[in-house]
């Protein structure tokens, strides 16, 4: 989970919960659906919670003087 | 007159440097006169001297000409020119022929006003949408949390401080990559591309936000030359254009993936709402809860209902049976002999077997007889076979 994007993580949350949603799927498998959207959804927020603002300068170049 | 003839030492024909330099530059200098557009670069001036020396470069390929005009005319026009401006300059071909070196003798240099700038522009940009750069097809969709965010931008501290705190009002986790250039007068155009190749190939940076204040007709042209409108094109990652006010429609507006009006609109695009973001999964998280409970509800009301079904089953297995056996006795009822005795018949036993001949016994057999209720002891006095 830690190194997928939290575009991809909020996608597969979002599935997740379509196919719950959907009614199609056998207990078991919803249980463990259930978990896998759990644990989803605390990694996004914890996403969120992440630091402040970080600024990256790139140093000037001279390539603006061609 | 100094001569074009061949040296004599063999029987080849040979010229020397100067007089091929010289034949070369007499053939030219009948070229007519013309009128040439470029954008002046290394535009040198010295009251010392007679001529002003410029080169002009065309925008498009890069390519570039040696210009030379007398100093007095060139004084005498008051253009006040600078680096990078476009200007029409009138010349004949020359050749320089010490140096071996072709360039533009000019005779006048005229600004580029605004009409032709924009006369310019419009072919261009009918030239790249029938390329299809425009089209809507080739439009990315930006990152809806993007990784890092990269800032192309001018020394312009407005549009940039706005961009930030937008950016970090709306989600303060964003790490920004800020690539300061160039943005107008000579040089620009190629400032610009390569921030927009830095932005484009760092590590992170998934989306590009070119970030420029509004500005005077020229100070945007550099926005809507060919070299930036196909870098935007190029660029590996989508790019957002806030370039310039409403009103200005650079070409690097159309090629990009997409357009904001100012700064801020520009934040808006690239980063989502924190809080709107938390509601969302805050909504996820509920119907994750509430679809997985009612898919088990759904299936803890089958099982009951099976387990009822089950407990039920050998009660009606009894009862069929039951059923089954009752008309089964009823069958057997029909088919018993004590039915038939109780209508009168009677059953005569000899030795325990049912008499159906007569000549079976003899006189003075003990015989057993059987009726509907009771039964009788008996002998035999007389057989009639």
């Amino acid at each position: 989970v830690s190194e997928r994007s939290f575009e991809e993580l909020q996608r597969e949350l979002e599935d997740v919960v379509a196919r719950l949603e959907r009614g199609d799927v056998p207990v078991d498998d919803a249980i463990a659906l259930f978990r896998r959207g759990e644990e989803l959804y605390r990694a996004c927020v914890e996403r969120l919670q992440a630091a402040e603002l970080r600024i990256e300068e790139l140093a000037p170049t001279d390539s603006g003087k061609a | 007159v100094a001569s074009v003839e061949p040296v004599a030492r063999t029987e080849r024909k040979v010229y020397s440097v100067s007089a091929f330099n010289r034949g070369v530059a007499r053939y030219i200098g009948k070229l007519p006169a013309v009128w040439i557009e470029g954008e002046v670069t290394e535009l040198r001036r010295n009251p010392a001297w007679a001529n002003v020396f410029l080169t002009l470069k065309d925008p498009r390929t890069g390519a570039t000409l040696k210009v030379t005009i007398a100093r007095r005319t060139f004084d005498r026009l008051e253009l006040d020119l600078e680096e990078g401006e476009s200007v029409h300059v009138a010349g004949r071909a020359e050749m320089y022929e010490l140096k071996g070196e072709l360039g533009l003798r000019a005779t006048t240099v005229e600004r580029i006003g605004e009409g032709a700038h924009l006369v310019a522009l419009e072919q261009l940009k009918r030239r790249l949408a029938e390329e299809g750069l425009f089209a809507a097809t080739r439009k990315r969709s930006l990152p809806r949390v993007p990784q890092a965010v990269g800032v192309l931008t001018g020394a312009d501290a407005a549009a940039r401080g706005d961009l930030l705190t937008t950016i970090g009002r709306r989600f303060p986790a964003t790490k920004i990559v800020v690539c300061e250039t160039r943005v107008q007068g000579r040089g620009a155009a190629e400032a610009i591309c390569a921030g927009l190749r830095r932005l484009g190939t760092h590590a992170e940076v998934d989306v590009v936000v070119i970030a420029r204040g509004g500005g005077s007709f020229e100070d945007l042209l550099p926005f809507s030359s060919e070299l930036v409108v196909r870098a935007v094109a190029a660029c590996p990652v989508p790019v957002v254009s806030a370039v310039g006010h409403e009103q200005d429609t650079p070409l690097c507006d159309l090629a990009a993936d997409a357009r904001a009006a100012t700064p801020t609109a520009a934040a808006a695009l690239v980063v989502p709402d924190l809080e709107e973001l938390r509601l969302t999964l805050e909504t996820c998280r509920r119907r994750l809860a509430l679809s997985v409970r009612t898919l088990l509800d759904r299936d803890a009301t089958k099982v009951a209902r099976t387990g009822d079904r089950l407990r039920a089953a050998p009660r009606l297995l009894l009862e069929r049976r039951r059923a089954a056996l009752d008309r089964t006795g009823a069958h057997l009822q029909a088919l018993s002999p004590l039915a038939t005795l109780g209508r009168g018949y009677a059953i005569v036993r000899a030795d325990s077997e049912a008499l159906r001949e007569a000549s079976a016994v003899a006189v003075g057999t003990p015989l057993d007889i059987e009726l509907a209720s009771g039964s009788l002891g008996a002998r035999v006095e007389e057989v009639t076979p």
